[in-house]
């Protein structure tokens, strides 16, 4: 019904739109001059349409369901249930008219479903004849308004200026508004866990979180040995580590050589292939890891006599590390590519050779660029979650020794959050507590990586 | 004495020709002044001289250009030690991202030629005091020599390009990003450098080539047209062309 209805509309505005563009040439053909272009008049007959359509939509959305529940529920008033009680009838009305009632049917709720279901339809019929007739109205009023001096461009201009605006304000909103329950969740958690057993804690065990019978009072002394996120912050950082003593010499290799030594035929083909291994989905990346890495690295250790656990730190750093080489090797060939031809010349004409003037001139000029492609590839190494979970293990293990296993942040919130969870719980508080701490340090590595990248900008215009 | 003998110089970006059948002796120690219409291919020339074309890959050179006698464009040419000898100065000011004092030493490191700090220190010094920036700059030598001003800029590029010794300096229209007070201290620093060097220099300004050159070259569509005395070409030259170039009646 809403969706015939929403066609209906479509169809009137590009009505208006035809009949304001035709009436334009009309006017035109009596060599008189517009002050627009006839689309402008087109698309302002079609805000005419839009505008009052989007109004009342919008009041139908929001008032619609309140007056219908009133006007079910004023058979029940005067009878002493209880607000709770009346919700709840509410609730099997709605449930009963559409059909997916199970409990025991009374007359009283037959009775409301019916009446709940002739409301519904009411209003969604007035709703058809009010949008219709009111679209129609404005529409006709524009079109016997515009005439050849009027203004139309202004108005289709502001209208595109809003429309944009709310699109960029939506998108900030909902970042502030995840933000902001972060922010919330994050101080809960630290009510129940001191700050200092998080930041210093050497013990992360959340399972023990798990045990608890959640009727039970909440105890913050059982937790005392639970949330000490060191060791995760550690393995964070430490797969992290391995990933970028992968990612960084061979990523920049290769950008340089694509920048650099590559002729236009080889860059031709190769950036694109490089390009498109950026997209390769990091689940893939993260089976590659568990299944053929890992496995492989247990059995390369234990042939030379190393214990090697199958989930090392060293399989998924490295695959990470793989995932990120086009990442760094695609922007630091942009960079180097950017620094002025003139400043190659400059050197060559020196008698410097390519390796001397990659060296001395082209490196330095490129380098703030570099730097900032290197932080912004931490900063997806640092909240890359697919492939530790896959491959590093779960346990949150407080080691340096990239045989062993370890956890990062990210594994760990999804270790906490999978399965039964409840809000108000420390143990789902606690994710939000490591989201929180990961969208502070990307945050400040992004800050950074896009100021030196900016600062490089700026250099050479 | 003739420094360079370009004999027959063909040069080809891809299969578009660009200069045909170029024959020109530069003499030692004088400036000669390249003139002629924009794409006439004087840069193109220029650039044969210290194998620079070399950097665009679908330039082709053909011909022999003999300095010291010894043709440049041959197999066993050492292009390192040829760029050594012959420097160049560009059109617009390259600096490098680097100190003052690295940007002048830059040629020397590379080329090995100070063995201690000191001698390092020396030739930057001479080489600023050559440029005729020493007294301007001489408190700042390890600020970025992009902080300069344009003028500043093209002189330290001067300097940079001296600081090898050359013993010759190509410069593709060394002022025609700068204004008058600075081109008139270009123009003087090049009259200084011709002492010890062999100046060919590109403009746009008949004026410039005037001033400054004793020899001078006309190019037009990728020939040379006429060369000889720069007193000649002005005063009395043999083609129409030339002379309606130098009138400013086309070009
Ligand atoms: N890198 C290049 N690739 C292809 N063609 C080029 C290249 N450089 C120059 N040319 C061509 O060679 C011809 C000569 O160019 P050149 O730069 O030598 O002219 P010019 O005399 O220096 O001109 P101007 O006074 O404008 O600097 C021009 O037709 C130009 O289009
Ligand atoms: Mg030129």
């Amino acid at each position: 019904m809403n969706l015939i209805l929403f066609t209906f509309i479509v169809l009137l505005g590009f009505t208006s739109y035809y009949f304001g563009r035709k009436k334009a040439y009309t006017i035109q053909s009596t060599k008189k001059r517009l002050t627009a272009l006839p689309q402008f008049y087109g698309y302002y007959l079609a805000i005419w349409c839009a505008i009052p359509a989007f109004i009342i939509f919008s009041l139908w959305a929001i008032f619609e369901p309140t007056i219908v529940k009133l006007l079910v529920l004023s058979d029940y008033s005067n009878q002493g249930y209880l607000d709770d009680e009346l919700n709840l009838i509410y609730e099997k009305t709605k449930a009963l008219s559409r059909g997916q009632f199970t409990g025991e049917i009374t007359p009283f709720i037959e009775a409301s479903a019916e009446k709940y279901l002739s409301l519904r339809s009411i209003a969604q019929s007035s709703k058809a004849v009010i949008v219709l007739s009111i679209i129609i109205a404005s529409v006709a009023y524009a079109y016997k308004r515009i005439s050849s001096n009027s203004r139309t461009r202004e108005p289709v201009e502001k209208f595109l200026n809003a429309v944009l605006f709310t699109a960029s304000l939506a998108a900030i909103l909902t970042t502030v508004g995840i933000v902001f329950s972060l922010i919330f969740q994050t101080i809960d958690f630290f009510k129940v866990i001191p700050l200092f057993d998080f930041v210093f804690g050497t013990h992360w065990y959340p399972a023990k979180a798990f045990v608890r019978d959640s009727s039970e009072a909440l105890d913050p002394t059982m937790y005392s040995d639970t949330f000490g996120a060191v060791p995760i912050f550690a393995g964070t950082f430490f797969i992290a580590f391995i990933a970028m003593c992968v990612a960084i010499p061979i990523g920049l290799m290769s950008g340089i050589y694509l920048a650099e030594y590559a002729s236009t035929k080889v860059r031709q083909y190769a950036k694109p292939l490089i390009e498109i291994l950026a997209g390769i989905p990091t689940v893939v990346y993260g089976f590659f890891a568990a299944l053929t890495v890992g496995p492989f690295l247990k059995e390369l250790g234990t042939s030379m006599g190393l214990e090697v656990s199958a989930e090392s730190a060293l399989a998924a750093g490295g695959v990470m590390g793989i995932m990120i080489i086009p990442f760094i090797s695609s922007l630091s060939d942009d960079v180097i590519t950017s620094v002025p031809q003139s400043l190659r010349d400059g050197s060559y004409a020196m008698g410097a050779t390519k390796s001397e003037t990659i060296k001395r001139v082209v490196f330095p000029a490129a380098l703030p660029g570099i730097v900032g492609s290197i932080l912004l590839g931490v900063s997806r190494a640092i909240g890359e979650t697919m492939i530790v979970v896959m491959a590093s293990g779960l346990a949150a293990n407080l080691t340096f020794n990239p045989l062993e296993s370890t956890s990062t942040i990210t594994a760990q919130i999804v270790v906490i959050l999978i399965g039964d969870q409840a809000f108000g719980d420390p143990k789902t508080q606690a994710a939000f507590a490591l989201g929180m701490s990961l969208f502070l340090v990307t945050l400040c590595l992004n800050i950074v990586a896009l100021r030196v990248v900016k600062k490089y900008r700026e250099k050479y215009e | 004495m003739i420094k360079i003998k370009a004999k027959d110089v063909d040069v080809f970006y891809g299969k578009k020709q660009a200069l045909y059948n170029i024959s020109l002796d530069i003499e030692e120690n004088q400036v000669t002044a390249l003139i002629g219409p924009s794409g006439c291919g004087k840069s193109t020339f220029l650039r044969c001289l210290n194998r620079m074309n070399d950097v665009i890959d679908i330039c082709n050179v053909k011909g022999e250009i003999l300095i010291n006698d010894f043709n440049i464009n041959d197999k066993s040419c050492d292009v390192v030690r040829l760029r050594e000898k012959i420097g160049m100065v560009f059109q617009k000011p390259n600096p490098f991202p680097k100190t003052l004092y690295e940007n002048v030493s830059y040629g020397p490191t590379i080329h090995g030629m100070a063995q201690s700090k000191q001698e390092m220190d020396e030739i930057v010094e001479t080489s600023l005091k050559k440029a005729a920036l020493w007294e301007e700059v001489k408190d700042r030598l390890h600020e970025p020599g992009t902080g300069l001003s344009g003028g500043q800029q093209q002189r330290l590029c001067i300097a940079r390009a001296i600081s090898v010794r050359p013993e010759v300096i190509l410069m593709d229209e060394p002022c025609s990003a700068l204004d008058p007070i600075a081109t008139a201290q270009i123009e003087e620093l090049i009259d200084e450098l011709k002492k010890e060097h062999t100046i060919i220099i590109v403009t746009h300004s008949m004026a410039q080539a005037a001033r400054v050159s004793q020899n001078t070259g006309f190019f037009h569509l990728g020939h040379l047209i006429e060369h000889g005395s720069t007193d000649k070409i002005f005063k009395n030259p043999d083609n129409t062309k030339t002379q309606d170039y130098i009138t400013g009646r086309f070009g």
